[in-house]
């Protein structure tokens, strides 16, 4: 993979953000919106985790935990404290960054399959201490009583249009964050340590610090989507942290192309807009995604852009 | 927290035999759905994600047979027998595409297995929870043994897991067949390539495992509820017996899921609200300080 | 190559209708169309199948009587699969895209918190038809002027229960009691509400020991065996469904019905058909009996509903019945569809209905209902299941209610 001129990413960013912004300006659908706000969580989730996932070969089951976390920890501050919403956000972003390095710092050193069961049993863990410590997080029923979406820079988030310009602006960021991290000499390094651990330590890579740097910035950007979650449905419940929701992530991201920048948010927008059109036909949702999941799995063995890209080399980025 | 009542039972005979008995058949059910994991794993080094929904299939296939046979044995036998074929059609269908692939892919294979066949249940059975009784040979008052108290049903399937437990260890090491699984297990293409069928030995072991978790359903069907989903809480539990123990080590499965008894066992009287938390602390130091578990080989 | 062509072009062509697909504006059809979410999949299905059975019926009772403002009205049946984030989104894409314009919440407790707030947002009416959990109105924070509950409120049960409990215990002598209930928000609260209640009619009695299983625990034997040893003379459970049937079939093994008296509210038909060996003299609320209130309104409705369905209604049932009851009502009352004219309407309606204790519901002002059937009586294998049924005594409910509400600084 040749180095990527940040300058071509910032643009596709620009554009795409500026189709997205301009979309209601012609065509009010409040399904549409929702979908994109929800897709703009989604979207941070799962391609934070292909960072450890696709770039540095670090199976994570136990990623919801940290988009859990920053949707509790923001929630909460708004409920409790006057900060401003950017200020909650970031502080809740902090947050979990710090817990994503603690996690991050106890496990790294342990191999694949290691890796992989420690990480779900410090989410089964979280999830535990959410349903149990019922007075600060409300236990399974979640955070009740709203998140108070006080307006920041004129932006009224109570407001379904300007919740839906401010999640696509910070999707949009975050992702283009997430793409230079990818393509940085760091994200060399962790492609390298995926490829050949051992020449990559010849070579003087530190290979715990690069897992665990790594790791720890997928954790803030899952943290990131969080907030927007707890966003849309204005407060916090122990779902978000729960293993079916790791395993959202892990789909998106195996749906989509484990390969592909692009490709875990592909697969979020697969996996949603497959929710929306299924349960609408079907009370087996399970039924049909599952049929979904083998035909990828079996059938295609790769995700969609990978599959793209291998099917259609020009178009490789 | 309740410290005080915790002291209070470990300083009493009959409290702690009590709860020592009811840890050991906790322990025991738990080692009849585990080994199946640890014996595909140990062999094909592929989790079974889906053993919890072997699992539930076994319950409900022993629940119709029950229906239907009225024996409570031949439901038993049916639901053992009808899982075996179905790890076998699972194997041969699936999962063999995705040997070598990594764990996310097996994992995805798993998943779907598992979303589809709650739906499947709830298309055959019904979306409400069944019961399937206490078999009428079983409605007799507990037994009293050494201040503790176990019900005959329970004693019997102690039995029975402590059956298991000793055909698969004696049968891992001493058969010919149990030889080449642990061959396979260590090295399967030179397994394959000392001219043994390796493509048979993988559906055996599929066989076995569905097997003994088609086994485990009907035996707990007695006593547990039957719903769509139900396989969940299950895997979950066997998958932390498994890596506490050492994926692959069936011993290891019997220590471990009689230690988390155990855990349970005091645990509810001493930390009534956090016996689940403490489980997941017990893996989490297991993992760090020992990541191949208490019986296993370090990779 | 061209082959591989269509096929991406396939696939694109698939990912883009799926795309458009949720908000393809739906042209707006005489019919109304009324949403109703609930969890229709996994172990707490039959939440969503009741509530869905028994709508179904409405439907076609409201149907024939010529609909609501002479309209005919259709139900849009949606499963949030019990997920809190998923019920918020269902509850939009039902007003926004599908176009319903009444709706009925028959989730779960977490998921009925999270369709709460989106009805703030949007203003249209929205009747719960299955959350007990107290809060959800009784919190004047938590409490939307368009959102009303139909259903049984957990704080009534408990004082109903309480008061018939502690005249239970006073009879037989009970002092030392246990109680065993699922740990998880409903679990712990409503079991705090019972005993604080409980300690108040009843101050000599002692708990001995609480157990806290895990909801959906598949085996409850540490639990038994806990129980066992701390000699209780009775033990309350607030385990329901499956759990309480497993707990049932494996405290038969211990036949530790045998050696504790046994109270819970949860004891209803799935129960007792799943359950081949209940034991005789539970004492147990009545989630939904035929025969109580014992009128040939409730017998019959409970017989048609058997009859359409071959299984009997639960409890979610009869509340869904209920909650069209008093659509209907209100909506002829203030000739609109409008959220804010129908809140109105609703507020303080009595409507006649044979599951009220006396015949009649009320919509309280405070969005909750009194007034629904709740009675105590004890088991017993056979039909009817429950008898001696003795109602609760509604004012005395109201009363201890208004205290708890002003305990909790709500009013």
């Amino acid at each position: 993979m040749k180095p990527h001129p940040a300058s071509r990413d910032v643009v596709i960013a620009a554009v795409a953000l500026i189709v997205v912004l301009a979309i209601p300006l012609f065509h009010r659908s409040p399904a549409f919106e929702d979908f994109i706000i929800r897709l703009s969580a989604m979207a941070l989730f799962a391609t934070s985790l292909n960072l450890p996932v696709g770039n540095t070969g670090m199976v994570s089951f136990g990623h919801g935990m940290f988009y859990g976390l920053g949707a509790y920890a923001f929630a909460l501050m708004m409920q409790m404290t006057d900060l401003s919403l950017p200020v909650a956000a970031v502080l809740a972003v902090s947050i979990t960054t710090l817990a994503s390095f603690c996690v991050g710092a106890i496990c790294v050193r342990l191999s694949t399959d290691y890796f992989a069961f420690i990480t779900l049993a410090f989410q089964m863990l979280f999830y535990s201490v959410v349903i149990s410590w019922q007075s600060l997080t409300g236990g399974d029923q979640g955070l009740r009583g709203g998140i108070p979406r006080r307006e920041i820079f004129g932006f009224e988030l109570s407001s379904q249009l300007h919740l839906y310009q401010f999640c696509s602006v910070v999707a949009v960021l975050g992702l283009l964050a997430l793409r230079h991290v990818s393509t940085s000499p760091l994200g060399q390094t962790l492609r390298m340590i995926r490829d050949n651990e051992d020449r990559a330590s010849f070579l003087g890579v530190v290979l715990w610090r690069a897992r665990l740097l790594a790791f720890t910035i997928a954790g803030a950007f899952a943290g990131l989507g969080g907030v927007l979650a707890a966003l849309f449905v204005s407060g916090a419940y122990p779902e978000l942290a729960d293993w079916p929701n790791s395993g959202q992530a892990i789909f998106a991201v195996m749906l989509g192309g484990i390969n592909s920048f692009l490709g875990p948010a592909l697969g979020a927008a697969i996996l949603l807009a497959l929710n929306d059109a299924v349960t609408r036909f079907t009370e087996y949702y399970g039924l049909v995604l599952g049929i979904v999941i083998l035909a990828f799995a079996v059938g295609f063995r790769r995700g969609v852009l990978d599959f793209l890209r291998l099917a259609w080399p020009r178009s490789s980025k | 927290m309740d410290l005080d009542a915790l002291g209070a039972c470990l300083t009493t005979p009959a409290c702690v035999v009590t709860q020592a008995t009811s840890g050991l058949i906790v322990g025991m059910l738990l080692f009849l759905v585990a080994a199946g994991v640890t014996l595909i794993f140990g062999v094909l080094k592929i989790v079974n994600f889906a053993h919890g929904t072997f699992y539930m299939l076994g319950g409900y296939v022993a629940y119709s047979a029950l229906g239907a046979t009225d024996s409570y044995a031949l439901a038993v036998l049916s639901a053992t027998l009808a899982m075996a074929l179905f790890g076998v059609v699972f194997e041969r269908a699936l999962m063999s595409r995705v040997y070598g692939s990594n764990v996310l892919m097996q994992l995805l294979v798993c998943y779907a297995v598992v979303l589809i066949f709650d739906d499947v249940v709830k298309i055959v059975w019904g979306p409400e929870f069944h019961a399937m009784g206490m078999p009428p040979a079983f409605q007799v008052p507990p037994l009293f043994i050494a201040g503790g108290v176990v019900p005959p049903f329970y004693a019997v399937l102690i039995v029975i897991a402590a059956l298991i437990a000793i055909v698969l260890g004696l049968g891992l090491s001493m058969t010919r067949l149990g030889k080449t699984v642990r061959a396979a297990a260590i090295n399967s293409q030179m397994v394959s390539a000392l001219g043994i069928n390796t493509t048979l030995l993988f559906a055996i072991v599929f066989a076995v495992g569905g097997g003994l978790a088609g086994l485990a359903g009907a035996l707990a069907a007695p006593v547990r509820s039957l719903s769509p989903g139900m396989g969940f809480s299950i895997l979950i539990e066997s998958f932390i017996v498994t890596v506490i123990g050492g994926m692959g080590s069936i011993g290891g499965a019997l220590v471990s899921a009689l230690l988390i008894g155990m855990v349970r066992a005091f645990g509810t009287i001493g930390f009534p609200q956090f016996t689940d938390g403490l489980i997941y602390i017990v893996m989490i130091a297991i993992l760090l300080l020992r990541p191949q578990g208490l019986f296993g080989r370090s990779p | 190559m061209s082959g591989l062509i269509t096929r991406r072009t396939m696939l694109a062509g698939g990912t883009a209708s799926l795309l458009a697909a949720p908000w393809v504006a739906r042209a707006q059809a005489k019919t109304l169309h009324i949403g109703m979410q609930s969890i229709l999949s996994g172990p707490i299905a039959l939440l969503g199948t009741s509530s869905r059975n028994a709508l179904m019926m409405e439907q076609d009772r409201i149907n024939a009587a010529g609909g609501f403002l002479g309209r005919p009205i259709e139900f849009v049946f949606r499963d949030s699969k019990g997920q809190p984030q998923e019920a918020a989104r269902l509850t939009r894409e039902l007003v926004n895209t599908t176009g319903c314009e009444l709706l009925i919440d028959a989730e779960a407790s977490s998921g009925s918190f999270a369709v709460q707030e989106v009805v703030r947002d949007l203003g249209v009416a929205c009747i719960h038809s299955n959350s007990e959990t107290s809060s959800l109105t009784a919190d004047p924070k938590i409490r939307v002027p368009t959102a009303f509950r139909v259903a049984r409120q957990g704080v009534h049960d408990a004082v109903a229960g309480s008061i018939y409990l502690s005249e239970y215990a006073n009879t037989k002598k009970l002092n030392k009691w246990a109680t065993c209930s699922p740990d998880y928000a409903y679990g712990r609260d409503t079991t705090a509400q019972y005993l604080q209640f409980f300690k108040q009619f009843k101050p000599d009695i002692e708990i001995t020991t609480e157990a806290w299983p895990k909801l959906g625990q598949p085996d409850f034997t540490e639990v038994i065996t806990k129980l066992i040893q701390a000699k209780p003379q009775a033990l309350f459970t607030l385990l329901y469904a499956g759990d309480l049937s497993a707990f049932v079939n494996q405290g038969n093994i211990y036949a530790l019905f045998g050696q504790m008296a046994v109270a819970t509210p949860n004891v209803d038909y799935p129960v007792l058909a799943a359950i081949k060996n209940l034991p005789p003299g539970i004492q147990s609320a009545t989630r939904y009996l035929e025969t109580f209130p014992n009128t040939p309104a409730n017998k019959e409705w409970g017989e048609a509903y058997f009859k359409r369905w071959n299984e009997r209604p639960t409890n979610w049932s009869w509340q869904n019945t209920v909650a069209m009851q008093f659509y209907e009502s209100a909506i002829k009352k203030a000739n609109s569809l409008d959220g804010k004219a129908i809140a109105a309407a609703l507020t303080g309606m009595k409507i006649n209905t044979p599951f009220g204790v006396d015949g009649t519901i009320t919509m309280r002002d405070d969005h909750t209902t009194i007034n629904y059937a709740i009675g105590w009586g004890q088991t017993t294998p056979k039909e009817p299941f429950i008898i001696d049924v003795k109602a609760a005594d509604w004012g005395k409910i109201i009363e201890l209610e208004t205290d708890w509400k002003k305990q909790q600084k709500y009013i």
